[in-house]
């Protein structure tokens, strides 16, 4: 019957369906838990309800002890997650432009004053990711919004300057799993010597051109160059016609057009597919390093439009950013502060969902998230005071690569040394990282 | 100064290091002559780049102070100086910069803020650069490369126009949105038939069962057929004699089918971003903070995203310009290696925007003779079409000079967003854009054109930041009838406006802030409630006092409002930012929030809580006072006589017009008076010389472009505001073509 050949990618109507178990069609490696071969950012803007400006303490803080203690109402959804992640108490971005959203983001992945540097995700995927298909996967769910662009995102490929996530799921999945993608299925791509050739004569007149130019421009043609290395590398690995490393991805994207790609009522399901999508990519070894950005910061996304959530409210517009600003302290009779704490507590959820999909999966005697480092970021730590010296980052997963399970009061050290222990327990053996780490992060890493 | 000790100052914005560097303070005499003596080194001077992210927001490009003292030529030593800094400055986060940071800051202020290093005569020019293409751009230059640019171009069959042009009645029309021309190349094999199935008709497996048959045109070889077709994404095969499924060999997107084979992926969309725009899966531009253009060169950086969709789309172009290969006029049956070769010779000049090199020729013609389409393609993902140069050629004295063509490139590009004509071309071939007489004659050549208007339109709706009417949330029970064609034609009246004033009424730049009176098409007219023009877009008076000139345009007041709520910070910082580039530093740390408000109180007493709370004020009262004034022009940019049911207070206070730390106050009643105050002043019109300037070139501040803007700004207050001749200066002048 013709439904069998209807692509996996739900485009018309259809109801979504959890996605199967991926067949991964890998052969096993001999270890059972091996160390992290991946990292995934996962970000939401506009922080957390975290110390109050009159001081009540923060609400994203768990109590107890290092490795007994319980989490809090903006945790809670990741309890089943707990034993496999750590969370911190006084990590801190320095005093930089500490009262604001977008000083925050600069420093966020890059932990350099004003983003003047490479971060983490990117120095990683040159480093750990550079054999994979794709070396750096960028996704976004309404990240673009409105021309959002420079501090608005936080992948910095250069010093100042950032790099746009992919909003479209559709566009993305095409370009993943499509003909010229990684996971092109079966017999070698007719057009492949061609694009080798053009590639190739590409990168020898822009080897002509940089000649030509100073240090910053030359920057941004090695960065050209690199990008045309890597598709060509791709190309070469799949051209070959070798066994398709993957079967039947399936991401639900029904009803996201270019007409509703920005609509916020259909921001939940976006974001679903950019995980799914992420998870996907991943399993089929497509790529290694991956951040996924849900909106950005000082965000004007209408969360109130989300259907089925406790914040949904069709007569009332309620943003991010607006809600963010709840006031000077934790009270509940304010609509702000109910409908932010509800806001935080679904970012949460849908982080838990990211770490559900990589629980899922078996891979090599454990599961994928054992063998991911799997990061939760937003660019400040309260959203109403802008500070940014007890950071709301949650680590999960790499277990064998770090020691999980563990609440660690770090008393203030820099989070660019937290960025430096990702990067070690990645096996990127950097001597430092932004400008001011000390060292990895002590007793993170196993 | 508007802080007592005490009181924290705000924070510091930190800017890209090679971005911002000082500039020219304001009691300096210019010249833009050629150099003369050692000029200070601002671009190796990392004091300079340290000096621009956390001295300049208060005190000046170029010294000349704001909300901080002017610092040009300050009399103490270096050393006490650093030490100022180390113990003191910034003034809300002392210790900040301490040792070395302080040292090069205070090396910096001594040696390159002095009245001697910042005269322009010592300055060296600006950067040279390369610009990578940004969207629109690349879709209009594709357009002319391959034909849709010229009105005249007959055809006999679709393949004879322009990708994404069908051929009606002879002539090359633009295909509809929702209208797609599937085109197979059976490659000599001869076939029975071939049609499309996919999602939209059940896949059926024959023509019988509701296949979309493609007919066979024998003089092209080429099987095509052409629908309409739904918007959304599709997915599809093509079958060959009802037996074979194929993947579409010209679809740019394709994904699995399930059986370990690809199907083919159509986007049909009437919003943009349709299969047929060639920039559908291109990444957006980066804009910098304080840079509301697409054309920031130095903030663009190419990825393996861009590549994959330079590569798909280049493919398609390639394709499609192989097949038109046999239209240019050549003995194509007697030498078709050398009427191939010419071809693609052709095609790279025109898309190089010069003439090969030897080498270069070289290698295209042997492309060429391999295959003429992976030729073409070559060319299309060539960095040499990809990136406009701005490089020159070396004077031998450390400075460059654009080439002609470089000249020619950047002309069209600035005043009509795509690549040369063919005029230009051989203008720069003869050598006439190597003089300022040639230069000048091809720029009013360009400026007369109607392609002029266009790209003003699109520079108006940039810099005034009205794009985000297109997509900004608005309620839709709130705001009933804010549909997208609304929106499109309240987009269309910023440039239409714009364009009219210049182009037209001869208007000068205050026109386009006080005029009574705006350029509406019928839905815009509806939308306003104004009486509706005949027969297109015309001038519409307000008649009502209540607008003027661009402040009454419901693409700024939208863009500058939440989907539910008037915002007077972001219409104040509009007019701070926009219109008089006068940036202000983030809130402070600990600045906390909004406090708490009666939610049924106006916006305008929700709001009255930052310029009542000292710690807000010190920025605050800049931003706010203004945008009040605003306030009954509601979130989609409607008059409303009530908020809530309560009346509106719209005074407004413009406070330090001319210059932040200037101590001025001026309040208004009306949204004519404040705009009568912006246009009379002399920070307005300046600042417009500025955001145009940047536009053009590409550079968001420098202090070469500093000094240029200087005789700039003279000539446009001097000639009243004459934008067209603005235009024409930013071109002509010498630091345009000179470069280091």
């Amino acid at each position: 019957m013709s439904l069998s050949r209807r692509a996996f990618l739900r485009l018309g109507g259809a109801a979504a369906v959890a996605a199967p178990f991926l067949s991964l069609g890998r052969r096993a490696d001999a270890a059972a838990a091996g160390p992290a071969r991946r990292l995934i950012v996962f970000y939401f803007p506009d922080g957390v309800v975290g110390p109050s400006q009159d001081g009540e303490p923060s609400l994203w803080d768990p109590t107890g002890s290092e490795t007994s203690f319980s989490l809090p109402v903006q945790l809670a959804p990741l309890e089943r997650h707990k034993a496999r992640c750590v969370f911190f108490r006084g990590l801190s971005m320095g005093p930089t432009d500490q009262g604001s959203h977008p000083g925050g983001a600069k420093k966020l992945l890059t932990a350099v004053d004003g983003g003047n540097g490479v971060s983490i995700d990117q120095r990683l995927a040159a480093s750990v990711g550079a054999g994979a298909p794709f070396r750096h996967l960028y996704l976004g769910a309404q990240a673009n919004q409105n021309n959002a662009s420079g501090d608005k995102h936080i992948s910095y490929v250069a010093p100042g300057i950032t790099t746009a996530p992919e909003d479209d799921p559709v566009a993305a999945f095409a370009r993943l799993f499509g003909s010229a993608g990684g996971g092109g299925g079966g017999g070698g791509d007719p057009r492949a010597p061609r694009r080798l050739t053009v590639i190739d004569n590409a990168g020898q007149e822009l080897d002509q051109l940089r000649r030509e130019l100073d240090t910053r421009d030359q920057r941004r043609l090695d960065l050209h160059l690199e990008a045309l290395r890597e598709v060509e590398a791709r190309i070469m690995a799949t051209a070959g016609g070798g066994p398709a490393t993957c079967d039947h991805p399936v991401v639900d994207t029904s009803g996201v057009t270019a007409a509703t790609l920005y609509a916020p009522e259909r921001f939940p399901q976006i974001l679903r597919a950019q995980t799914d999508l992420m998870v996907q990519a991943m399993a089929c070894g497509l790529t290694k390093v991956g951040v996924l950005q849900g909106s950005h910061h000082t965000s004007e996304l209408i969360m109130s439009r989300f259907a089925g959530t406790p914040m949904y409210d069709p007569g009332f517009d309620m943003r991010s950013h607006q809600a963010s600003h709840y006031g000077p302290h934790h009270d509940p009779a304010r609509r702000e502060y109910r409908d932010y704490l509800a806001q935080r507590v679904w970012w949460v959820k849908q982080f838990a969902y990211l770490l559900d999909q990589l629980a899922a999966r078996p891979e090599d005697g454990g599961t994928m998230l054992d063998h991911s480092l799997v990061l939760l970021a937003t660019e400040v730590c309260d959203g109403n005071t802008h500070r940014h010296d007890d950071m709301p980052f949650v680590l999960a997963g790499g277990a064998g690569t770090i020691r999980p399970g563990r609440l660690l009061d770090v008393g203030g050290r820099r989070h660019a040394d937290l960025l430096l222990a990702l990067a070690h327990g990645l096996g990127d053996p950097l001597g430092s990282f932004g400008d001011a780490s000390s060292g990895p992060l002590p007793g993170l890493l196993a | 100064m508007h802080y007592a000790t005490g009181v924290r100052r705000p924070s510091l914005v930190s800017l890209a290091r090679w971005l911002a560097l000082a500039s020219l303070a304001w009691l300096i005499a210019c010249s833009d002559d050629g150099p003369s003596g050692d000029g200070f080194d601002f671009a190796a001077s990392a004091g300079a780049a340290r000096y621009a992210e956390l001295c300049q927001v208060c005190h000046g490009e170029a010294g000349e102070g704001g909300l901080g003292p002017a610092v040009v030529d300050l009399a103490m030593s270096e050393a006490e100086l650093a030490e100022v800094i180390d113990v003191t400055m910034p003034k809300n986060d002392p210790g900040r910069c301490t040792g070395a940071c302080a040292t090069e800051i205070a090396a910096f202020m001594k040696r390159g803020l002095t009245s001697s290093a910042l005269r322009c005569d010592a300055v060296p020019p600006s950067a040279r650069q390369l610009r990578l293409l940004t969207r629109r751009e690349y879709r209009a230059t594709v357009q002319d490369l391959f034909g849709a640019g010229a009105p005249a171009m007959t055809c006999a069959r679709a393949t004879d126009c322009a990708y994404r042009d069908g051929c009606a009645a002879g002539r090359c029309e633009p295909s509809a949105c929702d209208r797609h021309t599937f085109v197979y190349d059976p490659q000599g094999r001869g076939l029975r038939s071939v049609h499309v199935a996919g999602s939209w008709n059940g896949w059926p497996g024959t023509v019988a069962a509701g296949g979309w048959a493609l007919t066979y045109d024998a003089a092209t070889q080429l099987w095509t057929g052409s629908f309409t077709l739904p918007e959304g994404d599709d997915a599809y095969k093509l079958v060959l004699d009802e037996r074979d499924w194929v993947a579409d060999p010209r679809a740019t997107a394709s994904i699995p089918d399930g059986f370990g084979g690809m199907n083919s992926l159509l986007r049909l969309s009437c919003s943009g971003g349709g299969a047929d725009d060639p920039v559908a899966g291109f990444p957006a531009e980066a804009r910098p903070a304080g840079f509301p253009f697409d054309t920031a060169a130095a903030a663009q950086a190419v990825t393996a995203t861009h590549v994959d969709a330079y590569l798909a789309t280049a493919e398609r172009l390639a394709d499609h310009a192989a097949a038109a290969a046999p239209a240019w006029p050549c003995d194509w049956s007697g030498d078709r290696a050398g009427c191939a070769r010419g071809y693609v010779a052709d095609v790279a000049r025109r898309a190089f925007r010069r003439p090969l090199t030897d080498l270069e020729r070289a290698r295209y013609d042997a492309l060429a003779d391999a295959d003429l389409g992976t030729a073409l393609h070559a060319i299309l993902i060539s960095p040499n079409f990809l990136y406009r140069s701005e490089l020159g050629v070396a004077q031998g004295d450390g400075r460059y000079r654009l080439t002609g063509w470089e000249v020619a490139t950047a002309l069209s590009y600035t005043l009509w967003g795509t690549t040369p004509d063919a005029a230009l071309l051989t203008a720069a071939e003869r050598g006439d854009l190597d003089g300022a007489a040639g230069l000048e004659r091809e720029a009013r050549r360009l400026l007369a054109d109607p392609r002029a208007r266009a790209q003003l339109g699109t520079f108006a709706l940039q810099w005034l930041g009205g794009e985000a009417v297109l997509t900004a949330d608005k309620r839709p029970d709130l705001f009933p009838g804010f549909d997208d064609a609304t929106r499109a034609a309240l987009a269309r009246e910023t440039r239409d406006f714009v364009s009219h004033v210049v182009f037209d009424g001869g208007g000068g730049f205050a026109e386009l802030l006080t005029a009574d009176y705006t350029v509406v098409d019928a839905t815009a007219a509806r939308f306003y409630g104004l009486a509706a023009p005949t027969g297109g877009p015309g001038v519409a008076p307000y008649g009502d006092g209540r607008r003027a000139g661009v402040f009454g345009h419901a693409s700024v007041l939208a863009s500058t409002a939440h989907s539910d709520q008037t915002s007077p910070i972001r219409r104040g910082l509009w007019v701070r930012r926009n219109l008089l580039c006068q940036e202000l530093p983030p809130p402070p740390p600990f600045a906390g929030g909004v406090p708490d408000v009666d939610p049924n109180a106006t916006t305008r007493d929700r709001f009255a809580q930052h310029t009542a709370n000292p710690a807000c004020r010190s920025c605050h009262q800049y931003i706010d006072g203004v945008g009040f004034g605003f306030e009954q022009l509601d979130p989609v940019g409607r008059w409303r006589d009530t908020e809530q049911g309560h009346p509106i207070d719209a005074t407004g206070e413009l406070t330090d017009l001319e210059h932040l730390g200037s101590e001025t106050s001026a309040t208004y009643r009306t949204i004519p008076e404040l705009a009568r105050l912006v246009a009379g002043s002399r920070a307005a019109p300046a600042c417009f010389v500025r955001q145009y300037y940047r536009f053009a070139r590409g550079v968001q501040d420098s202090l070469a472009g500093r000094c240029a803007r200087r005789a700039l700004e003279q000539r446009f207050a001097d000639s009243g505001g004459d934008v067209r001749q603005l235009m024409l200066d930013t071109l002509l002048s010498r630091d345009f073509v000179v470069r280091r």
